[in-house]
């Protein structure tokens, strides 16, 4: 699978967010996409997921593809999660394939065991992240997006976190939005 | 415990004030006073026609009220599912807002007469606050989490259980607890223009054709405390619904 991204141009108001951005997405690659807040990272995630709508250029997801939408597992910039219901069925709930069983075991790989049935809003913020990390990567997706995933991670379980992203991909393309580069040496980096 | 004694206090003074006014008015037709209208009650319980009169209007008012939340409920259902449903309600529901109860309860009488009148009248006052309720419930629902759902392609019931159900209960019960007083407000007012028989509307104007006030104060303590244990009981059932709801 590719995605172009064709010359994509997004303003709001008079701030010029993004200005004829240009990005091939393949298989088998990664791309880290650093900038400091308010370079539209998010914006471009939000163009790539159809979102938002860019005031000029395209979006192609090229090749025979079978959904009309990119199907991805995503981290949005916020956790996202059902603050009253567990980590594990937060994880269920996302998609008719996944079951409690295979939920539970992915999360442990990241979380504490004891934590994964408590109410997701008895967790702490990092927890939550590793939650919406799982989440992202428990479903049958064509690409993951993740937006800032390790913020409120240490440094052991965002290693830890990037070990279980990698393993998860597979052959799909991966797309990282950070403020650096660090540990994301894989990566093609992209500056915005 | 102390916060209990004060309010047994306040509604013993406030018991004290009401004999008082009564003794100094001095006139039974004017204001009865809390020991008359405790005989009046005592007298009422003992006849079988109160507690005929009280059954028959409950089942006509709870009916009412049981139809108006259905329809409330599914109607705003689909109006979310469908935006012309909601576009063709909208104005619907604005009229049955703003028309005054005794204008429904004129027409009812006109239309279908007396037997049902409070029935149809509690569905039209409940219907539209179970609806615009409801209405809220879905506009307060959390707009990330939904893009979340629509980026995830996440099963719609399961949209509805874990993203809508969570804004739509606080608003359904908000909407329950002041559709349940004005049901019955507005079905015993239906009831005393209407005049069935053997309703809780026809002793209230029974007991204002004799002067007898302190039937009337009789009268109305008992639908205040009918609609009250009513309201409580379907919270109480709500919020059981609402607990099951947590738990995994």
């Amino acid at each position: 699978m590719t995605i172009d991204l064709e010359n994509i141009c997004k303003s709001y108001g008079d701030l010029k967010v993004l200005e004829n951005f240009n990005l091939e997405i393949e298989n088998d690659h990664s791309y880290v996409i650093t900038g400091d807040s308010g370079k539209g990272k998010t914006t471009l995630i939000r163009i790539l997921l159809d979102l938002e709508k860019p005031d000029s250029g395209r979006v192609h997801l090229m090749g025979d593809y079978k959904y009309p939408y990119l199907n991805a597992g995503v981290v949005f910039q916020e956790d996202r999660l059902c603050e009253d219901i567990s980590a594990v069925q937060n994880v269920v709930i996302v998609n008719k394939k996944n079951s409690v069983k295979v939920a539970e075991e992915e999360l442990k790989k990241l979380l504490p065991g004891d934590c994964i049935y408590k109410p997701v809003r008895e967790l702490s913020g990092g927890m939550k992240r590793r939650v919406a990390i799982v989440r992202a990567c428990s479903i049958p997706s064509d690409m993951l997006i993740l937006d800032e995933p390790f913020t409120g991670l240490d440094q052991e379980n965002k290693e830890k976190a990037i070990e279980y992203i990698r393993q998860k991909q597979g052959r799909n393309p991966l797309l990282i939005t950070a403020h650096d580069a660090e540990g994301l040496e894989f990566c093609r980096e992209i500056k915005l | 415990m102390g916060k209990l004694v004060r309010k047994t206090g306040i509604a013993i003074l406030w018991l004290v004030i009401w004999q008082l006014l009564a003794v100094i008015v001095h006139n039974k037709i004017l204001l009865a006073g809390p020991v008359e209208t405790a005989g009046a009650l005592a007298r009422m319980t003992s006849e079988p026609e109160f507690w005929d009169s009280i059954s028959q209007s409950y089942a006509h008012i709870m009916l009412g009220i049981f139809i108006g939340i259905v329809l409330g409920v599914v109607l705003s259902l689909l109006a979310h599912r469908y935006a012309i449903i909601s576009e063709l309600l909208s104005p619907l529901v604005t009229a049955l807002k703003a028309i005054p109860v005794a204008s429904f309860i004129i027409l009812i009488l006109i239309w279908i007469g007396s037997e049902n009148v409070a029935t149809v009248v509690v569905g039209l006052v409940v219907f539209p606050i179970t609806y615009v309720g409801m209405e809220n419930g879905f506009t307060a629902a959390d707009d990330k989490l939904l893009e979340m759902a629509h980026v995830y392609r996440m099963p719609g019931f399961n949209q509805f259980r874990f993203i809508y159900l969570p804004s739509l209960i606080p608003s359904i019960t908000a909407a329950i607890s002041l559709a349940v007083p004005m049901g019955f407000k507005s079905g015993v007012a239906a009831e005393v223009i209407g005049q069935p028989l053997l309703s809780m509307g026809n002793g209230l104007y029974k007991a204002k054709i004799y002067l007898d006030t302190g039937d009337v104060f009789a009268w109305t303590f008992v639908i205040v405390l009918i609609s009250w244990v009513t309201e409580k009981l379907i919270l109480l059932i709500l919020s059981l619904f609402k607990k099951g709801g947590r738990t995994k």
